[in-house]
């Protein structure tokens, strides 16, 4: 709960030392003491003060004090994290003080927009995580922090890949366009970038460790300050800031091994070669299967070994380590923090890794009585590797077959030679191939404030955000087997992007009485700019260097672009409190964009809440029960503005020729676009019960977003499709949706005796959306997957539906028998039952062991008609388990998140069990349905066949590709539950007695280990049930295409402060 | 200071962004530089998701030139499999579509750009010639399509009926006449469409007409539009700018790009950085990575029906310029080796058209991007369309089995005699290295010589599907006795080069589509009817705002 009472300490000393002259006393007597815990560890710099002075002092190494005061005077004892006391002298000499933890969260301060209020005076729903939440998981990215720990927010990682991006979403998915993505706000700066998609997120340039809290505000009031880029919510991040006192330096470190959490269970060679042999042979009715050839390597699989095991060749624990510095400091003029992280994560998968540099350092300075001004600074370098997923090599290794070697003898990479179905080598690509990239990131943010009379104040502040990326890519000459590739492409880019905002606020603090006002209003300015360069070159002569001075100059490419937008906007805040019973906040925003046309560039965002403190009334004052019992109610529009630049006015995009330069319509304009609103209610209610023994925080609102942004989907005769040369289809207000929902957090100390504390927190979200009007053609949009040749529709939205539901076809069985073929209708006729469409009972097409899918619209006929939802990705709802217990010095987490009721499509498994293919295949592939006569010496005809062997829900394998496409189809069986339950931590931490450490000048030391990802308990057959998003689009949610799985992480780290 | 920047920002120039890598609309359609700016797109990146697959997957594999029993985006249309799931069928319809509609927007910005009345007709032209082209491939597959002249209105109301395949052919011919009229005597560029490229498609054009009525099988093609298709092939082949090659295999060399048999190609640049943007074949075709030099080479099962390799006459120098068989010598591939020496296989003939090699061998090749262009029409085909012409209105067609089941032949009964198709028909032969004889050929002489000629081209599917304007039953036999459900091992012999079946091995089975009319007209992308219900309904007439074009051959 340390937060950010800092920024109060230097203002109050600020004010102890400017308004209350030193007045002389009489009858001064020394009084001395020890300050100690209720642990009795001595507190060393707790602060000692005559209340009412300036006069004070700090404790020292064994918590001592002394002081001279009046023999009638009151002091206060206070330290960070603890509750004050307030003790008077009456004459006393000598007094021993312990003081008690703060568990009282209700004052803590929680940063909201362009300013801090008390947890106690919030009107809205804002939730918080702290540092010590950070600290007790190993965390390499912010996004990580907040999964499962804070109600209403889901966050799923996209890819277990190091230095890969989540999917966050707060509240449920309010947008239909790609980005769904919260807004982050780090020291009060709206960083420019989401958190990216896939291998790519730019909160990985953050180090987690300089993190003091996240502050996630998630009702419309708390954000509409935010205004048009608050619909998804906003998250604020407290760094580190320096604070008067002594100064502290704090080593925090660990190293840790990455492992693969789960294997697939894969055919090895024998039974890759036994199932290669059956189907070159001949089936049950001694006719050729006609599938592939027969291999000559494969005439005694019993003689052959284990083969290659893609997996492990692939996959290997992996090192990871992290070490961070910082000191912080000041006095009661100047405060200062500064640090350095370093964090390298290898990959679990070859071809993979991430290593991160931080430093930073923030300076604040009370310049002048009147004046404060500040500084601070964050540089980050990181570097990632990406081989592996630029080249879909999971995929590769999982269908590389097992009789092809990953090396040869003389320890060069090896490949297939066979010239019939090729698949590369993917542990010799990852490893040879140059993929990465280097980012380096510099934030640097100025501000000056003014008090300009009491309670009024001015703020100035200027930020920068400027970040490059570079990316390097080689493709070396190679020959893996039959696998030549004698042309070695270079391949280079540059991005380089630039934000700057200026803010300016005016801010007016007073109590009159019962009445307190907070108002404030402000100005703000933001420009982001990007610019990229691209080069290739191909015709290196060697693999050695590879810059691209060393290509051949006449085989050069190269491109370049750039763009950028801006926002302009006005907003101001009302907080009004009435004897601390009756809180009320408006905000209004305006808001312009150069995303839209100059007539629909302005936008208002208004809001309102109150609040009711019900324990403040006098008939609950004094409850020995209820300590805190409050009622929140809000309403406020919020706007969302992402859109490509340009989407309003016409361009044409160039394209080379071979006469030259030419130009070809690049979009269709709509100069009518506007932003996207979201409207919410909340009410909230919190209570505080048995000295806050037990907190119960629980929020229900209600959302409605209309004037949806969508890239409009239309059919591709209007030019507007995927494929190269097409215009960008127009971008539209096109509908509204809504999201409902309850959130729950609860925090109880269930044991605080005797030094032994158990705590324990829980949070469940439950989101419910739909779609209400969708002004498109078809008020449809589907989400495809390509596969080879092969589109599949994944996902459907539509209105009066859950957004991106999955939709296929139902196998609703297995044709067993003859009469299977057949049934009687509700007249009693014979009717054959509904077969694909082209195909009839035939052992090229439909035949006993094939699937039967459902016929919705019931014309006797298996076609796209016949599709329907077949899952949802959103979880029925989602939760967090959290235990800290703790004794002696002894700490323990145990962290458990969840997730209930979402579906998942395992795609991978629907290509590995595909018993026909050409590539490895799962072992569960071999449990087809086997065919057999039932009388052998009749005909082939299918009332003389049935199934003699395999797993009761498998199809048969069939020669046909026809037939194998109909069965293999995307159906509700490669739907599956995605409910789980992980262990997501568990952490063990001693921290050595202060008696043992001072002497050495050690201030605190604790030694932890940390097990993260330790279990997961689920039904799903995949290696990962927590998909993400793919591409983050949220209608694209929950589509495992061998997505990289999270590893499991155990590490053994250390914090020293001295 | 807060009043400072107030004032600053007060300035509304704050939220005008600039923007430096596109062209906005108000700065465009100004001169005749804009014109040709605005053209030149139009041989290359719209067309490439047509050219990538679906350019010898429909016309080849479909035709059944081509099989590809891995590759997904041959075998579907070999096998009359496809569906409207099928991706090259989708990207080739999306691409026919981005053809059309980047065509309408340079017509409309022509038509109002500010630049002089008179040189607006001639990009007009330009522009129409591809949409013709775009929109003869899209009623030669799907049969009713979508006919519309201006996105924009498509755009805020995209459920519109199709129209028939005749007012589709009827708006073809009106864009390529058009074409026709007011483009240049010779192109204004190297490799620019001109009057005789829209001659020569509308050869291709009329003769397919002239076959379409309601009933399929009437047997019987208009004599007006059979008239007219000699009179446009005519206008091509008397002009003598124009000439075959002396040598067939020249065609297929990036360094003939627009030779002067050509009359319209796609032209690939070289050394592109943006998908989309080259020349992908060669990545399709190569058999291997030694001859591109790069691991872009996935042709190793991408070979030839042994169908086709069968009705080649010895001597033929088409088929080595098509087809890679055991033993041939091609010194223009890797050259750096001395050439190549094809010994992949003797069980496959693989491809050689569209195979140009590596870097090495042409300094234009680079990485997956072989800039030679792809022949959309050439003036053999020109001499082909005349002397289809020229067979009459009256053709019955039989289509005949050979009694080993490896060879199907089609109107061998019926005879023309025509001295100027005979002499286009010979020079067609001569030019491949072989001696015809007598004065007359059958229709089936020129169904091989076409099948044979433009192979690997895209071409042998749009036959048929012409054919079966108005002979559907024959062709529909010709297809059925093609057995696309057998494959037939073959081995070749390198000394006397010849292809003959092993009969060590056995004839294998595969599942392929019923042979059924409905194989003439592809499946519209699902999403297209997912999305707009009244694709698959009946056309309605479309109407036409202008008159067409009638003294195109007044003079």
């Amino acid at each position: 709960m340390k937060c950010t009472i800092y920024y109060f300490k230097p203002l109050g000393l600020l004010f102890f030392l400017c308004l209350i002259p030193l007045w002389a006393f009489t009858q001064n007597i020394t009084v001395k003491g020890v300050v100690k815990d209720v642990m009795g560890e001595p507190i060393i710099g707790a602060s000692v003060m005559q209340k009412g002075t300036s006069n004070g002092i700090i404790t020292d190494l064994n918590g001592s004090f002394s002081l001279n005061v009046p023999a009638n005077a009151t002091i206060a004892i206070s330290f960070v994290g603890y509750k004050t006391q307030e003790i008077p002298v009456s004459g006393k000499a000598q007094l021993n003080v312990t003081l008690k933890e703060d568990t009282e969260m209700l004052d803590e301060v929680v940063v909201v927009g362009y300013g801090q209020m008390k947890r106690s005076d919030l009107t809205g729903s804002v939730v918080s995580v702290n540092s010590d939440a950070i600290k007790k998981s190993v965390i390499t990215s912010v996004d990580q922090i907040l999964q499962g720990r804070a109600a209403g927010v889901q966050v799923q990682a996209n890819t277990g890949m190091p230095g890969g991006s989540s999917s966050i979403r707060i509240r449920g998915i309010n947008s239909l366009n790609a980005s769904n993505e919260p807004i982050f706000v780090i020291d009060g700066v709206i960083i420019d970038s989401s958190t990216g998609s896939g291998s790519d997120n730019a909160l990985a340039s953050i180090n987690p460790s300089d993190i003091v809290s996240m502050d996630v505000l998630k009702d419309a009031s708390a954000t509409a300050i935010y205004g048009a880029r608050a619909a998804n919510g906003v998250i604020m991040i407290t760094t580190k800031r320096g604070e008067s006192g002594t100064a502290n330096i704090t080593y925090d470190g660990y190293v840790g091994w990455q492992e693969m959490p789960k294997k697939l269970d894969m055919m090895n060679l024998r039974e890759y070669a036994e199932h290669r042999n059956v189907r070159s042979g001949k089936d049950y009715a001694g006719q050729d299967w006609g599938i592939v050839n027969k291999d000559n390597n494969f005439v005694r699989p019993d003689l052959l070994g284990e083969g290659t095991d893609w997996q492990d060749e692939m996959f290997s624990k992996a090192f990871m380590t992290s070490h961070n510095l910082s000191a912080t400091g000041g006095n009661d003029k100047n405060s200062y923090a500064m640090g350095a992280g370093y964090l390298q994560q290898d990959g679990i998968a070859v071809g993979s890794g991430f290593r991160r540099l931080n430093l930073r350092g923030t300076f604040d300075s009370q310049v002048k009585s009147y004046l404060k001004m500040g500084i601070n600074f964050a540089f980050s370098e990181s570097k990632q590797k990406l081989t592996i997923s630029d080249e879909s090599l999971i995929r590769t290794a999982l269908m590389q077959s097992p009789n092809v070697a990953v090396r040869n003898a003389d320890g060069t990479y090896d490949g297939p030679d066979t010239d019939e179905w090729t698949q590369t080598n993917p542990v010799g690509l990852a490893m040879i191939n140059d993929n990465r990239n280097e980012k380096m990131n510099i934030r640097a943010n100025t501000y000056a404030e003014a008090t300009l009379t009491k309670g009024l104040t001015f703020k100035t502040e200027l930020s920068f955000d400027y970040g490059i990326t570079n990316t390097y890519k080689f493709d070396p000459s190679y020959e893996f087997g039959a696998i030549v590739n004698e042309t070695r492409t270079g391949t280079y880019s540059k991005t380089y992007n630039k934000y700057w905002s200026w803010r300016n606020i005016v801010n007016y603090n007073r109590t009159f009485g019962i009445h307190n006002i907070n108002a404030m209003i402000g100005q703000e300015m933001q420009k982001s700019k990007w610019e990229y360069l691209y080069g290739s070159r191909t015709g290196y002569l060697s693999n050695a260097a590879t810059d691209l001075v060393l290509g051949d100059a006449s085989k050069a490419t190269n491109n370049g672009n750039s763009g950028e937008s801006s926002i302009l906007s006005y907003f101001g805040r009302l907080f009004y409190s009435y004897n601390d019973k009756y809180l009320l906040t408006f905000t209004l925003r305006r808001d312009g964009s150069s995303k839209f046309y100059k007539d629909n560039r302005w936008g208002w965002f208004p809001s309102a809440a109150l609040a009711w403190k019900i324990s403040n009334e006098s008939f609950l004052k004094d409850n020995s029960v209820i300590n805190n019992l409050k009622l929140r109610l809000g309403w406020g529009a919020v706007g969302n503005q992402n859109v490509v630049n340009n989407a309003y006015r016409a361009i044409y995009s160039s394209v080379p020729t071979t006469w030259g330069t030419g130009l070809l319509a690049g979009n269709t304009p709509n100069p009518d676009l506007k932003w996207e609103t979201t409207y919410s209610s909340n009410l909230g209610i919190d209570l505080n019960l048995f000295q806050n023994r037990i907190e119960l925080i629980a929020d229900i609102y209600y959302k409605k977003t209309k004037d949806l942004l969508l890239q409009v989907p239309l059919p591709a005769y209007v030019g507007t499709s995927s494929s190269p040369g097409a215009t960008a289809a127009p971008w539209k207000n096109i509908g509204s949706l809504e999201n409902k929902g309850i959130e729950l957090t609860l925090n109880t100390v269930n044991i605080d005796k005797r030094g032994f504390q158990w705590r324990s927190n829980f949070v469940f979200s439950m989101n419910r959306n739909k779609v209400k009007e969708m002004d498109t053609p078809t008020s449809l949009i589907d989400k495809t997957n390509q596969t080879g040749s092969t589109i599949t529709i994944l996902t459907r939205t539509a209105v009066g539906q859950p957004i991106g539901q999955f939709y296929g076809y139902k196998v609703i069985g297995r044709f067993e028998k003859a009469t299977d073929f057949y049934y009687k209708n509700t007249n009693g006729e014979v009717t054959p039952v509904a077969l694909p469409e082209g195909m009839s009972i035939a052992k090229n097409s439909m035949w006993i062991g094939d699937y039967i899918f459902e016929d919705i619209n019931k014309d006797g006929v298996i076609n796209e008609e016949d599709r329907s939802y077949i899952g949802n990705p959103e979880p029925d709802f989602t939760f967090g388990i959290g235990n800290n217990l703790s004794y002696k010095g002894f700490d323990l987490g145990i962290y458990l998140s969840g997730s209930v009721g979402n579906e998942v499509v395992n795609w991978g498994r629907r290509e590995l069990e595909d018993s026909h293919a050409n590539n490895n295949l799962l072992k569960s592939a071999l449990n087809y349905a086997q065919l057999g006569l039932i009388d052998p010496n009749g005909p082939d005809d299918y009332r003389n066949v049935q199934i003699i062997a395999g797993d009761k829900y498998a199809c048969r394998m069939a020669g046909s590709t026809k037939t194998n496409e109909s069965n293999y189809r995307f159906s509700n069986l490669y739907v599956e539950d995605g409910s789980y339950l992980r262990i997501q931590s568990i952490s063990l931490g001693y921290t050595f007695p202060r008696k043992w450490m001072q002497p050495l000048g050690i201030q605190n030391l604790r030694v932890y280990c940390n097990l993260q990802n330790v279990y997961t308990f689920t039904k799903y057959n995949g290696m990962d049930p927590e998909i993400g998003s793919a591409n983050q689009d949220a209608l694209l949610t929950g589509f495992d295409n061998y997505r990289y799985p999270s590893p499991r992480i155990y590490t053994f780290g250390l914090n020293l402060t001295f | 200071m807060l009043i400072a920047s107030l004032l600053f920002t007060g300035c509304s120039d704050f939220l005008d962004s600039t923007d430096n890598s596109n062209i906005a609309g108000d700065n465009f359609y100004l001169t005749e530089e804009d014109c040709k700016a605005a053209t030149a797109p139009l041989y290359s990146k719209v067309w490439f998701h047509f050219n990538d697959k679906f350019y010898y997957g429909m016309g080849d594999g479909r035709g059944y030139n081509l099989r590809a029993p891995y590759s997904d985006y041959i075998y579907p249309f070999t096998d009359l499999n496809e569906s409207g799931l099928t991706g090259p069928l989708v990207q080739a319809w999306e691409s026919f579509y981005i053809v059309v509609q980047q065509a309408n927007k340079v017509i409309n910005g022509i038509n109002s750009g500010s630049m002089s009345e008179s040189v607006k007709p001639q990009y007009i032209a330009e522009a129409r010639f591809m949409r013709g082209v775009s929109y003869y491939y899209l009623t030669m597959l799907w049969g009713n399509i979508i006919l519309n002249e201006n996105s924009d209105e498509l755009v805020n109301n995209p459920i519109v009926a199709p129209s028939s395949i005749s007012d589709a052919f009827e708006f073809v011919m009106r864009d390529l006449e058009y074409a026709a009229k007011y483009l240049p005597e010779t192109s204004y560029a190297t490799g620019r469409v001109n009057k005789y490229s829209a001659f020569a498609m509308l050869s291709r054009v009329y003769l397919t007409y002239a076959g379409y009525s309601d009933n399929p099988n009437s047997g019987s093609r208009n004599a007006e539009y059979l008239e007219l298709t000699k009179k446009a092939a005519m206008k091509v082949i008397e002009n003598k700018s124009f000439g075959l090659m002396s040598n067939y295999a020249d065609l297929f060399k990036i360094e003939n790009n627009n030779n002067n048999e050509t009359l319209f190609a796609l032209q690939w640049v070289t050394n592109s950085t943006t998908y989309g943007e080259s020349n992908t074949i060669q990545n399709y075709f190569a058999y291997g990575s030694d001859v591109t030099g790069t691991d872009r080479a996935w042709g190793g099962a991408t070979v030839a029906q042994p169908n086709v390799i069968w009705e080649y006459e010895q001597g033929d120098t088409r088929r080595k310029a098509t087809w890679m068989a055991y033993g041939d010598y091609y010194p223009e591939l890797m050259s750096d080796k001395g050439g190549l020496t094809f010994e992949y296989s003797q069980t496959q003939l693989n491809c050689k058209k569209y195979v140009c090699g590596s870097s090495k061998d042409n300094a234009s090749i680079t990485y997956g991007n072989t800039p030679i262009n792809t022949y959309m029409i050439r003036l053999a085909e020109v001499y082909l369309n005349y002397a289809e012409a020229a067979f009459g209105t009256n053709i019955s067609l039989t289509a005949t089995k050979s009694e080993d089941d490896t060879k199907v032949t089609l109107g061998t009964n019926v005879t023309c005699n025509d001295p100027i198709a005979f002499e286009l028909y010979k020079a067609i032969r001569t030019r491949a290295g072989l001696s015809t004889n007598g004065t007359s050929f059958t229709f089936d002489d020129l169904r091989r010589e076409r099948r044979l000629e433009l192979c690997l081209e895209g071409q042998y599917w749009y036959d048929m599907v012409r054919w079966a304007y108005y002979q559907q039953q024959a062709v529909l036999n010709y297809i059925t006795g093609q057995k696309r459900n057998t494959n037939i091992p073959v081995l070749w012999d390198e000394t006397t080069k010849t292809l003959s079946e092993d009969t060590s091995k056995d004839r294998t089975q595969r599942s392929v589509g019923d042979v059924q009319t409905k194989i003439f007209r592809l499946p519209y992308p699902e999403s297209e009817t997912v999305q707009n219900p009244l694709l698959k309904g009946d056309p309605i007439p479309y109407t036409f705002t202008e008159n067409r074009i009638t003294d195109l051959f007044n003079e």
